[in-house]
């Protein structure tokens, strides 16, 4: 919860309305395409615009909450929900009635609703959502550095749909049960993945810091020690080893000359 | 004195004075480089494994350097005799150490630059004596304690007669070297040959041995309930003491079939290329040193890692590391390690495992960077400069005999030519030929006749005494020259060893002193790491739906009852696991699969040691024996696909399908897809 206020409220202080003034027009274009393309631009002009970091955050959070949801489960949320937000409703007043805990235990129907809201946006306008996600990435690479952060966000919001869901009666319903129990365990799934995902990022910081301490120290170590023998030692050696060599070559070619006199002369 | 004798004796003389001297040749392409394609790595290895673990002796302790020397001297490789205690003897063994020090980094460099980052590690050992005061080695670093796929031990070898240095005895000297090489995997993955995959031919028998004690030691430390044991001595140093032999199945080193057998590589002399050993004295380039030279790559190194990727292409890459990965686990997680043997689909077993594969592979890594540095800094440094000095000082003293030899080889020709010409001048001084006086029409004319005859006789043999003695004298002097040639190239060798064994001392003491404060400074930390990754492992503890234990196992035929790590219910195994029966006639099973009441139940790999071998199967096995189609592994053959019905052969099972413990394999890949 601590990481999903982060995130809100860096995305409040950041927070503008008319969102998609900067939108680049070769996305534009792409986007023009789109059949829902007025209900996303109205849902989108909701969203944080001042910083790229406010945006990613959101266009991510939408992302990894929409997961898991096809359009039987969507049917079974737009069954059980009330009061669904309207299209230009400030992205921010949906989540905080999401995660807002006295409207959690008053009114499941009203939380129900609100994340059926951004559920519906994230499918409907996926296109849209992936292409603010990549560019936005693409400018600067440090924005998924956060990932996890969100990732761990998003679920906790899931969660409170899935209970909420279950405070509502769902799993007794012939019909929405099983779409309603499918969607629980691929939040286990997703727990399981975000953790691990946690679980390494912090084992590669570990990994990193312990490597780069040990490349280092080793590295002086060498220099020393390298910088201590004694090279001269063995050129020493060498040296003296061909001084013995020379003279027993020079004291070889005596004997060879000695005997071819011996031999001469013995005649 | 006859003639003949005289001739004979000349030729003798000349003969044993200056035989014809070799010129220590090598060869200049290694049997490694014939008919061989360049190998790729294709394969994926299980994480945090290591496909690689280059093992060389490194150093002698010197309370064991007296029973090195001697086992160097009398177990000797490509001669005869032994060779008793000398300082030149001792030199030579030193030698050894350093080359092998050296030209092991040779082959580190070159099977790094062909498998995946941080998937090579090296291990160099000490040379020491045991409990019983015995040879054995233990590694200097850790890096023989995580999961590997293949060991590769190495040594340049040298025959240990000073005197025999250019004949055609193994040499490691200038530009001659003669690598001894075994190459292993885990045995549950070459079970017919106890692992062993390719050595050279004079170890091939020690090799099998040492890996067979190391499965024994296996074995009873799994029955003793522990996944871990020690790493084994050098291949090289059980030969050296002598250690227990082992024949296994082999085949030629180009065969690379698919049988059961071990590939022998020969020994041979490698003859490194002489530009690059040039090219070691002549000016470099601004920014270029000596270390970016290595004579080794090309000619050996470079295609023994061809061959090494070539063999782990060929492994049983999940078979080869899961005893050393589960051994691995289970300093993190006593639960889960003996359950990754056979692998599971439960989802818990299978996120559980790859949080513990996780931090291995931060372990592999971390040791990795260890082995980069040992490189670096013996190669790279000061000290790889001395090397590559004395493989320069070296050189010139061969290419010095070799000039010598040829000396040798040209005076030996002169006297063997000289004697024979001697000896035919002798066989034909004073013979015939004169005029014949028979023909003399009166007895004066027969007188002068004789008279004539005998003054030019007289002539002859004075004209031919001094022609046969100039011919005895040069032949005495070439046999001398011969004879002059070989001492003082003998002379130059012993000469040159003496003087450079303080520099021998001196370098191997460096490369220790670097390796050493290489470990201290990496045990140190990677003890801080480890604990840092078990804190993490168990914050992030997940739970597990059926944890190891250990129970009874039980095997049809065998009146003992051997131990179970994995599932178990009521005191037996029950689930997956292995069991593991050492029985009294010396046979033993290992089994690794399923169970039910303590027996074999379902798929499983199981296998047999008796004591001239190991054989396994793979497939069902139905209340201890195997049952259905199998897959069988024999020395010397292929796998072979066999129907069983009760534990007997009943005829092939071509075409069918084989059930096998290990479908889940690789564990990584199958944890992957669950968790993501």
């Amino acid at each position: 919860m601590r990481s999903f206020k982060t995130v809100l409220l860096t995305a409040a202080a950041l927070m503008t309305p008319a969102a998609f003034a900067q939108t680049n027009s070769a996305e534009r274009a792409q986007v023009a395409a789109y059949s829902g393309q007025d209900y996303c631009i109205t849902v989108m002009g909701t969203f944080p615009n001042e910083g790229t970091e406010a945006r990613y955050q959101f266009y991510k959070l939408v992302q990894d909450m929409g997961r898991d949801a096809g359009p039987d489960f969507q049917a079974a949320i737009n069954t059980y929900g009330e009061n669904k937000p309207q299209a230009d409703t400030p992205l921010l007043d949906v989540i905080d009635v999401i995660a807002n805990p006295v409207i959690r235990q008053a009114a499941p129907e009203i939380v129900v609703s609100n994340m059926g809201h951004l559920i519906e946006f994230a499918d409907r306008c996926a296109p849209y959502v992936d292409g603010q996600i990549l560019s936005l990435s693409a400018f600067d690479a440090s924005l998924t550095d956060g990932d996890t952060v969100i990732a761990e966000d998003a679920l906790y919001l899931r969660q409170i749909l899935s209970e909420s869901l279950d405070r509502l009666g769902i799993n007794d319903h012939p019909l929405h049960g099983p779409h309603a129990r499918a969607y629980a365990r691929s939040l286990v799934t997703t727990r399981n993945a975000v953790e691990y995902a946690a679980f390494e990022s912090e084992i590669d910081e570990l990994e990193s810091l312990f490597m780069s301490d040990l490349d280092g120290r080793l590295a002086r170590s060498n220099d020393i020690i390298n910088e201590e023998s004694n090279r001269e030692i063995l050129g020493d050696a060498v040296t003296l080893a061909n001084d013995i060599n020379d003279d027993a070559e020079e004291k070889q070619k005596q004997r060879d000359i000695e005997t071819l006199f011996r031999i001469l002369g013995g005649r | 004195m006859s003639r003949q004798f005289i001739a004979a004796l000349l030729l003798g003389s000349a003969l044993m004075s200056g035989a014809c001297a070799t010129t220590a040749k090598g060869a200049s392409v290694s049997a490694l480089q014939k008919d061989y394609a360049a190998q790729t790595y294709v394969g994926e290895a299980p994480l945090g494994t290591t496909l690689a673990v280059v093992r060389y002796p490194a150093f002698v302790d010197p309370d064991a350097r007296d029973a090195y020397y001697n086992a160097f001297g009398t177990q000797a490789i490509g001669g005869s005799g032994k060779q008793a205690a000398s300082q030149e003897r001792d030199g030579l063994a030193d030698s050894l150490i350093l080359k092998s020090n050296y030209f092991a980094l040779s082959l580190y460099k070159e099977l790094a630059a062909k498998l995946p980052e941080h998937s090579v590690l090296l291990s160099p050992h000490t040379i020491k004596l045991d409990a019983d005061g015995k040879l054995t080695s233990v590694p200097m670093t850790q890096a023989e304690s995580l999961p590997n796929v293949v060991t590769v031990d190495f040594a340049a070898y040298t025959y240990p007669d000073v005197t025999k240095m250019m004949g055609k005895e193994p040499l490691t000297f200038g530009d001659l070297v003669t690598p001894l090489i075994t190459v292993k995997t885990d045995h549950r993955a070459a079970a017919p040959t106890q692992g062993v995959l390719l050595s050279s031919a004079p170890l091939m028998a020690r090799t099998a041995g040492n890996a067979r004690e190391a499965i024994e030691e296996s074995m009873q430390a799994m029955q003793a309930g522990r996944l871990t044991t020690d790493p084994r001595p050098l291949d090289f140093v059980t030969f050296l003491k002598t250690g227990r032999a082992l024949n296994v199945a082999q085949k030629s080193l180009s065969d690379r079939g698919n049988s059961h057998a071990v590939r022998a590589y020969p020994v041979e002399k490698v003859k490194l290329n002489a530009s690059t050993l040039t090219a070691l004295t002549s000016a470099k380039p601004a920014g270029a040193t000596t270390a970016d030279i290595d004579p080794l790559a090309a000619v050996f190194s470079r295609p023994m890692a061809n061959q090494i990727v070539g063999e782990i292409n060929r492994a049983d890459t999940g078979k080869a590391a899961m005893a050393g990965r589960a051994g691995a686990i289970s300093q993190f997680d006593e639960s889960l390690a003996a359950l990754t043997l056979v692998g599971s689909d439960d989802p818990s077993y299978l996120a559980r495992l790859k949080y513990a594969e996780r931090l291995l592979d931060a372990q592999k890594n971390y040791l990795s960077v260890q082995s980069l540095r040992l490189f670096d800094g013996v190669h790279n440094g000061e000290m790889g400069a001395q090397v590559r000095d004395m493989l320069k000082a070296e050189y010139n003293v061969l290419e010095k005999r070799r000039d010598l030899a040829r000396k040798q080889n040209t005076a030996t020709a002169l006297a063997i030519l000289g004697a024979i010409g001697t000896g035919v001048a002798i066989a034909n001084s004073g013979g015939s030929g004169g005029s014949d006086c028979g023909n003399a029409r009166s007895q004066r004319e027969y007188n002068d006749c004789i008279r004539r005859e005998r003054q030019r006789q007289q002539r002859d043999a004075q004209v031919n005494r001094i022609a046969i003695d100039a011919l005895i004298a040069g032949t005495v002097y070439a046999a001398q020259t011969a004879y002059g040639s070989s001492q003082l190239s003998k002379k130059i060798g012993v000469s040159y060893l003496t003087s450079v064994a303080p520099a021998l001392e001196e370098q191997i003491s460096v490369q220790v002193n670097l390796i050493d404060s290489s470990e201290t400074i990496t045990a140190i930390r990677f003890e801080g790491l480890t604990e840092k990754l078990r804190a993490l492992y168990s914050k992030n503890q997940r739970s597990l739906s059926v944890a190891a234990t250990s129970c009874a196992y039980a095997h049809t035929g065998s009146s003992k009852t051997g131990t179970w790590l994995g599932e178990c219910n009521g005191g037996f195994g029950e689930g997956s696991g292995v069991g593991i029966l050492q029985n009294a006639d010396g046979s033993a099973v290992e089994y690794y699969g399923y169970a039910r009441g303590g027996q074999p139940a379902g798929p499983g790999y199981m296998i047999t040691h008796t004591p001239t071998g190991s054989t396994a199967l793979e497939g069902n096995f139905n209340a201890g024996r195997a049952d259905g189609p199998m897959r069988v592994y024999a020395g010397g053959k292929s796998a072979a696909l066999r129907t069983y019905s009760a534990g007997s052969d009943v005829g092939s099972a071509a075409g069918q399908r084989v059930a096998s413990p290990f479908a889940t394999r690789p564990v990584s890949v199958a944890a992957q897809s669950v968790l993501n």
